[in-house]
C-alpha cells in the first residue's frame, strides 16, 4: 500500500494549515448539529469549538515540538482542566462557550468519520470467525463491567452518596 | 484502522504515542484532506439527518430499556456509504483521509472532556481511589474470556486476544512484547479488527442496558466508559449522560479523568500486571480445558 512509506513528517506550514482548515470544517458540522440537535446558538457553539480547536491544536503542535515524547492527549487534557480550573481568569469564559456545546453533537459528527475510516477494515472483519467475535464480545463485556463493579464499589466504600 | 499498526514491525513500548502522530501525520500533511469537499459534506449530511431524527428508545421488556442515540447512526451510515459502491464519492482514499482526521479530532473529544475535569475538579480528590482501582477491573476480562477462549479451541493466541480490550497501546505492548508473527500477536490483531468493527455499537448497547437494569452508582458507569478507545468511550457515554441528565458535567468529568489515567497508567498495568497473569492462567488452565488442535494449524477456521 503506497501510503504506509514510512518517513516521519515535518511539520510544515501547509501541515498546519491543514489542520486548521479540518477543525473549523469539524467545528461548523458540529455547530450545525449542535443547533439542531439540541438549539444551543450558533454563535456560543461556534466560540465553543473556537476553543477546543485551540486546545487541540496546541496539543498536537506541542507533541511535535517539544522535545518530550508525551501524547497529545496528555497535553490537552491537561491544558484544558488549566484554563477551566475553577478561580483561573479564564475558567468562566471556557466554561460558558464549552458548555454549550453538548459532547453528543461532537461525538455524533466524529462518529461519522470513524464509520467511514473502519470500513477499510470490513474485509478483514469479515475474514475471522464467529469465534474471535464471541471472545471480543466478552472482552468487552467483561472490561466494562469488570470496571463498572469496582468503581461502584470503592465509591460506596469511600462513602460517596449515589 | 489495522494497517498502521499492523505495517510497524518493530514497535518498542515507548514508542506507543507514535502510532496516533504517524498515522495522523502521514494522512494529514501530506494530501490536502480538507479538500475532500464529498467527504466533508457527506458527513454534514449524515449529522443533520441524525440530529434531526434524534435518540430512539426501545423497550425490550418491562424496564429493560435500550436507547438507541444519533451517534450511532452516524457510524452505521458512514461504514454503509464506504461499503456501498454506488456512493462512488467515498472510497478508500475517502477511508484514509477520515481515519486521519479522525486521529486529529479525537483531541477535540478529549478537550471538551478535559474541560468539565476542569470544571469539577474537586471531584479528583474525592473520588481518586475509585478512580485509580477501577483499572484494576479491567483485570475481569482475564477471568472471562481466557477460559472461553481456550474452550473454543484457542491456544496462545488467546493470550493476546483476552488481556486487555486490546485498542493501539495494548496491540503496541503485545507486538513488541512477543514479535509481529507470534500467535499472541495475531491474537490481539482479531480482537483489534472485530473491535474496530463491532466494538462502538456493541459498548453503546452494553452500556444502554446496563445502566437501566444494573444498580450501579452513576460515576461508576461514567468511569467505566473509558476502558476502549475514544469512540468506544463516547458511544458509551451517550447513553450514560442521557439515563442521568443532572449529573452531565461531573459524568464527562470522570469519563475525562478516566482517559487521562488509561493513557498514563493503563498501559503499565497491561505490561506488569494483565499480561503476565494472563499467561500464567494460560498455563494453568491450558492443559486442562483446551482442546487438542489448535484452530490455526487445521482449516476448521469459520470464516
Amino acid at each position: 500500500m503506497p501510503d504506509l512509506i514510512d518517513g516521519t513528517e515535518n511539520v510544515s506550514v501547509q501541515g498546519i494549515f491543514n489542520w486548521i482548515l479540518l477543525l473549523a470544517i469539524f467545528s461548523i458540522i458540529t455547530a450545525i448539529g449542535n443547533y439542531l440537535g439540541y438549539r444551543h446558538p450558533m454563535y456560543d457553539s461556534l466560540v465553543g469549538m473556537g476553543i477546543l480547536s485551540l486546545l487541540t491544536f496546541v496539543g498536537v503542535w506541542m507533541e511535535r515540538k517539544l522535545p518530550f515524547n508525551i501524547s497529545s492527549i496528555i497535553y490537552i487534557s491537561v491544558i484544558g482542566i488549566a484554563i477551566s480550573f475553577p478561580g483561573m481568569p479564564t475558567a468562566d469564559f471556557v466554561s460558558y462557550y464549552v458548555s454549550n456545546v453538548e459532547l453528543i453533537s461532537v461525538v455524533t459528527v466524529f462518529l461519522a468519520y470513524v464509520g467511514i475510516g473502519m470500513g477499510k477494515s470490513w474485509n478483514e472483519f469479515k475474514a475471522l470467525g464467529w469465534r474471535s467475535i464471541i471472545i471480543t464480545v466478552l472482552v468487552i463485556s467483561s472490561t466494562y463491567l469488570g470496571a463498572a463493579v469496582v468503581a461502584h464499589i470503592v465509591l460506596i466504600m469511600t462513602g460517596v452518596p449515589a | 484502522m489495522g494497517e498502521g499498526i499492523i505495517s510497524k514491525k518493530d514497535t518498542s513500548t515507548n514508542e506507543i504515542q507514535h502510532i496516533y502522530r504517524q498515522k495522523t501525520d502521514k494522512r494529514i500533511l501530506k494530501k490536502n484532506p480538507w479538500r475532500d469537499y464529498g467527504l466533508h459534506l457527506t458527513v454534514l449530511f449524515v449529522s443533520i439527518f441524525a440530529m434531526i431524527i434524534g435518540p430512539i428508545e426501545i423497550q425490550i421488556s418491562k424496564g429493560v430499556e435500550v436507547l438507541i442515540m444519533p451517534l450511532l447512526y452516524t457510524m452505521v451510515l458512514g461504514l454503509i456509504f464506504y461499503l456501498d459502491k454506488r456512493i462512488f464519492w467515498i472510497q478508500r482514499k475517502q477511508s484514509r483521509v477520515a481515519e486521519g482526521a479522525m486521529m486529529l479530532f479525537i483531541g477535540i473529544l478529549i478537550a471538551k472532556l478535559a474541560v468539565s475535569s476542569g470544571q469539577s475538579i474537586h471531584l479528583l480528590f474525592e473520588m481518586g481511589p475509585a478512580l485509580m482501582l477501577q483499572e484494576l477491573g479491567h483485570l475481569a476480562t482475564i477471568l472471562i474470556a481466557l477460559p472461553v477462549a481456550l474452550l473454543l479451541g484457542f491456544k496462545r493466541e488467546a493470550i493476546g486476544m483476552t488481556n486487555s480490550i486490546g485498542r493501539e497501546p495494548e496491540v503496541a505492548v503485545v507486538v513488541d512484547k512477543f514479535g509481529f508473527n507470534s500467535p499472541e500477536s495475531r491474537g490481539i490483531f482479531a480482537l483489534f479488527i472485530v473491535g474496530t468493527i463491532i466494538g462502538t455499537v456493541f459498548i453503546s448497547f452494553l452500556t444502554s442496558i446496563s445502566v437501566s437494569v444494573l444498580p450501579l452508582h452513576p460515576f461508576a458507569f461514567a468511569m467505566a466508559s473509558g476502558v476502549g478507545s475514544a469512540s468506544m468511550n463516547a458511544a458509551s457515554l451517550g447513553p450514560t449522560l442521557a439515563a442521568f441528565p443532572h449529573l452531565e458535567t461531573q459524568i464527562e468529568a470522570f469519563a475525562g479523568f478516566s482517559n487521562l489515567l488509561s493513557f498514563s497508567i493503563g498501559i503499565y498495568i497491561v505490561i506488569f500486571i494483565a499480561l503476565p497473569l494472563t499467561e500464567k492462567l494460560y498455563e494453568i488452565l491450558e492443559p486442562r480445558i483446551g482442546r487438542d488442535s489448535s484452530l490455526y494449524d487445521g482449516d476448521d477456521n469459520d470464516a
